[in-house]
């Protein structure tokens, strides 16, 4: 069992420091679209020097992005190679499919980075429109095989493998479409608060008389207050799409995993007009729950639109197959929690600027951004967390078991190796994107080609 | 054309040959940076990070690709290699990762005025260890050693042993991690010297003529090396097809020697590129038609047909996306069509 421990852990880290990046991988995009549209549009040549600003962070967390997406191919056969024995023809598909996003990506990113001074303004926006599409394509394909893991389908099981195989049903799984479009739009939300709160940050520091020797020019200053506002602008008109997708997902669910709906939200007996419990966690001794707020018949009316609807318990399941409630339940909790977070500066800074305040100077909004910045990357871990544990025991639903899809071999040296590498990883990043930026008249990269 | 399993192979096939040409040059890049020397080491080294950068990205995509048509086409095959490779294959992960972010590292790191001690130490070292374990792991598969477990539902706590099965550590898979090396170490100067002018052009001639003998030898030891250590293959290899593509890939690279003597340089890279392909394409027909020598055929490995047909017919539609887009990225940057390695510029 400590093998597979082991195994689980290593995947839940990689895919964990994989998922920030992806959230700048196609967040930035879009964002980057934004600009240079409004550059072009509007004239303003500050939307496309904001744009080309990102340039740098954007091809480093691209590329830690595009490596530890390698090392996650890798590890679903070094960890997980009984199982890919059995669904690599099923799941092949998605992820091949998003090698093509994957790689146009790549080209166009390749081409507005260092095109800055052979291509046009022009082709450079045209640049940014397959560089969004393919980056959420990437998104929605490879979501298709998590889907699939939770709905198997397009297969006829036979003995240990699969035969009448329908690769483009397994594609199509019935998970894909809830889960690709809460997941891709977690991205664009996650990674525009990240953006909103550098900017707010450095807003507040200025706004402290902090003109800092390490960070001179006004050019940071200038872009900052585009930069908070357009990032805003995208974070906070989706972060509401947010609650809309969820409910999406959360009704599905209800219907095609009830084990796990019944985990996310604990209900330990199968009850009509359940209640929404909010905190609290499941004693597992007595099967009540402990200091929960409990708002009655909520979680019936949301799950299936009825209040007195019946929602599978937990004592539905036979103990070996019931996820566990007390890490589903806290961490669909706080992915609840960080849409709320995100939600709250986002209309306060919009209703401060329709009423022409200046939501530049504003220390307590810029403050309250900068809080809420991180909790975009935090609900789309928690969130993913939530499908993943949720789905427990089961590595593919009601198919295979985790324990029977992981690889004979030893995997704790790789574990503890592959530590190493993500902390040197991380510290390479926050060392150079915490440096300070380079002196004025320091080459930019994009001169030398 | 045959059998979905045979597609499949030619798929990989045609993944490894990419990627070899490609990113070969870009791991190339890192093992001449930590050989740079004389009078313009560091010219070498500067010309090398700039010729790598817009690129490398795109290339390593090429790893990715072999990786997902393996397990959507070979599913079975790609298990029973990740359990048995999972030494070499962590080791060239470590590198990938390792090689990828020390550059951008490194190059963002130059503009910000920022530095992380040691980063093009890691560059190189990743650069030389990843061609290293990726050539020996490729190799393993023809070295007879690996046994396939049946398939089934594994013993949860019944891990094996850390060096138990060390079947992919041979003499033939020594060679074979070293031939990685010097496909590497081949391919990359002949692209410098035709990017490059004056004495630095002189410097990669050098070098790229060193490398053409290096693999030159070390694929004719390997052939020796087989007979000893890798019987299986050898009486494979010398059948009629798998040696006339080594021929192929021998003239290749005697060509490449001409070539470059006449300071040819624009053809020495595309028969340079030729001849890692041929190299390639003789080692796969020796194993044809297994995947894991005398352990696992193609076909036992394979999907089933709608997989493979699937991602067969899904090719050409991601291929016209695709490759007017590479053509506008090399062309933008005047690079190598083919290998997307620096072009004359």
């Amino acid at each position: 069992m400590e093998n597979l421990l082991f195994a689980r852990t290593l995947m839940g880290i990689s895919l964990g420091f994989h998922i920030v990046y992806v959230a700048f991988g196609i967040g930035f995009p879009l964002l980057l679209l934004v600009s240079e549209l409004l550059a072009l549009k509007t004239g303003n040549e500050q939307y496309h020097r904001l744009a080309r600003s990102w340039t740098r962070p954007m091809t480093m967390l691209f590329a830690i992005g595009a490596v530890s997406g390698t090392i996650l191919s890798f590890e679903l056969g070094l960890l997980w190679p009984r199982f890919m024995g059995f669904s690599g023809q099923m799941i092949g598909l998605p992820f091949w499919l998003e090698g093509f996003a994957f790689f146009t990506e790549a080209i166009f990113i390749g081409l507005y980075i260092y095109g800055g001074n052979r291509l046009s303004r022009r082709a450079l926006l045209l640049c940014t429109v397959p560089i969004t599409i393919a980056s959420a394509a990437s998104a929605i394909f490879v979501i298709s095989a998590n889907g699939w893991m939770n709905s198997p389908g397009g297969f006829t099981p036979a003995g240990l493998g699969a035969a009448d195989v329908r690769p483009w049903r397994a594609l199509a799984n019935k998970a894909w479409a809830h889960e690709a479009i809460h997941g891709a739009l977690a991205t664009y939300v996650a990674a525009s608060f990240a953006i909103a709160g550098v900017y707010a940050l450095r807003l507040l520091r200025k706004g402290r008389g902090g003109m800092s020797p390490d960070r001179p020019g006004p050019t940071n200053f200038n872009l900052s207050r585009p930069g908070l506002s357009l990032s805003l602008a995208v974070g906070g008109l989706l972060v509401p799409l947010m609650l809309v997708t969820g409910d999406y997902s959360a009704t599905w669910v209800a219907r095609q995993q009830p084990a796990k709906l019944a985990a996310m939200e604990i209900v330990p007996r199968t009850t009509r007009g359940a209640p929404m419990v909010i905190g609290g966690w499941l004693d597992e001794t007595t099967g009540q729950i402990r200091y929960g707020l409990q708002v009655p018949k909520l979680l019936s009316l949301l799950a299936f639109h009825d209040p007195d609807a019946r929602v599978l318990g937990l004592d539905a399941f036979p103990p070996a197959l019931r996820p566990d409630a007390n890490k589903v339940h806290p961490l669909f909790d706080l992915m609840v929690f960080s849409f709320f977070v995100m939600l709250a500066p986002s209309v306060w800074f919009w209703i401060a600027r329709w009423r022409k305040k200046d939501v530049f100077a504003s220390r307590p909004l810029l403050a309250s951004i900068v809080i809420a910045s991180p909790f975009g990357l935090v609900a789309q871990e928690a969130g993913w967390m939530v499908t993943e544990f949720g789905r427990q025991p089961w590595i593919a639903y009601q198919v295979m078991n985790v324990s029977n899809g992981v690889t004979p071999r030893s995997v704790e040296w790789v574990l503890v190796l592959f530590v190493l590498v993500y902390a040197a990883l991380t510290a390479g990043l926050l060392k150079l994107l915490l440096a300070p930026e380079a002196k004025a008249g320091a080459p930019d990269e994009e001169e030398k080609y | 054309m045959g059998t979905p399993d045979e597609m499949g192979v030619l798929l990989v096939g045609l993944g490894l040959v990419m990627y070899a040409v490609s990113a070969g040059a870009d791991f190339g890049g890192g093992v001449w940076t930590a050989l740079a020397s004389g009078p313009r080491a560091d010219e070498q080294r500067e010309a090398l990070f700039q010729a790598i950068g817009p690129v490398w990205e795109t290339n390593h995509v090429w790893l990715v690709y072999i990786i997902v048509a393996l397990f959507t086409c070979f599913p079975r095959g790609f298990e029973a290699l990740s359990i048995a490779l999972i030494f070499p294959l962590v080791f060239s992960l470590v590198g990938v990762n390792f090689r990828g972010a020390a550059f951008v590292f490194r190059h963002f790191g130059r503009h910000k005025g920022a530095r992380i001690p040691g980063v093009e130490a890691v560059f190189s070292i990743s650069s030389v260890l990843t061609p290293f374990f990726m050539g020996m792991a490729v190799s393993s598969i023809a070295g007879g050693r690996i046994r396939v477990a049946p398939s089934g539902p594994a013993l949860s706590g019944q891990a094996m042993p850390y060096w138990g099965a060390a079947d992919w550590i041979t003499p033939f898979t020594i060679v074979g991690g070293l031939i990685g090396l010097s496909v590497c170490a081949y391919l990359t100067p002949i692209y410098m010297a035709a990017r490059t002018a004056g004495g630095l052009r002189d410097d990669f001639r050098r070098r790229a003529i060193a490398g053409a003998l290096a693999l030159g030898f070390l694929t004719a030891i390997e052939v020796v090396v087989a007979r000893f250590d890798a019987p299986l293959f050898f009486w494979r290899f010398v059948r009629p097809l798998p040696l006339a593509l080594a021929a192929l890939a021998a003239f290749c690279g005697c060509l490449t020697l001409v070539l470059l003597l006449r300071r040819a340089y624009g053809a020495a890279r595309w028969v340079a590129d030729f001849a890692v392909a041929f190299t390639i394409a003789g080692f796969a027909a020796a194993l044809y038609p297994y995947m894991i020598i005398g352990q696992l055929s193609l076909a036992q490995a394979a999907a089933g047909r709608q997989a493979i047909l699937a991602v067969l017919t899904t090719l050409p539609i991601g291929a016209a996306l695709l490759a007017p887009s590479l053509f506008l990225l090399y062309r933008t940057f005047a690079m190598n069509l083919i290998s997307g390695g620096p072009g004359d510029n």
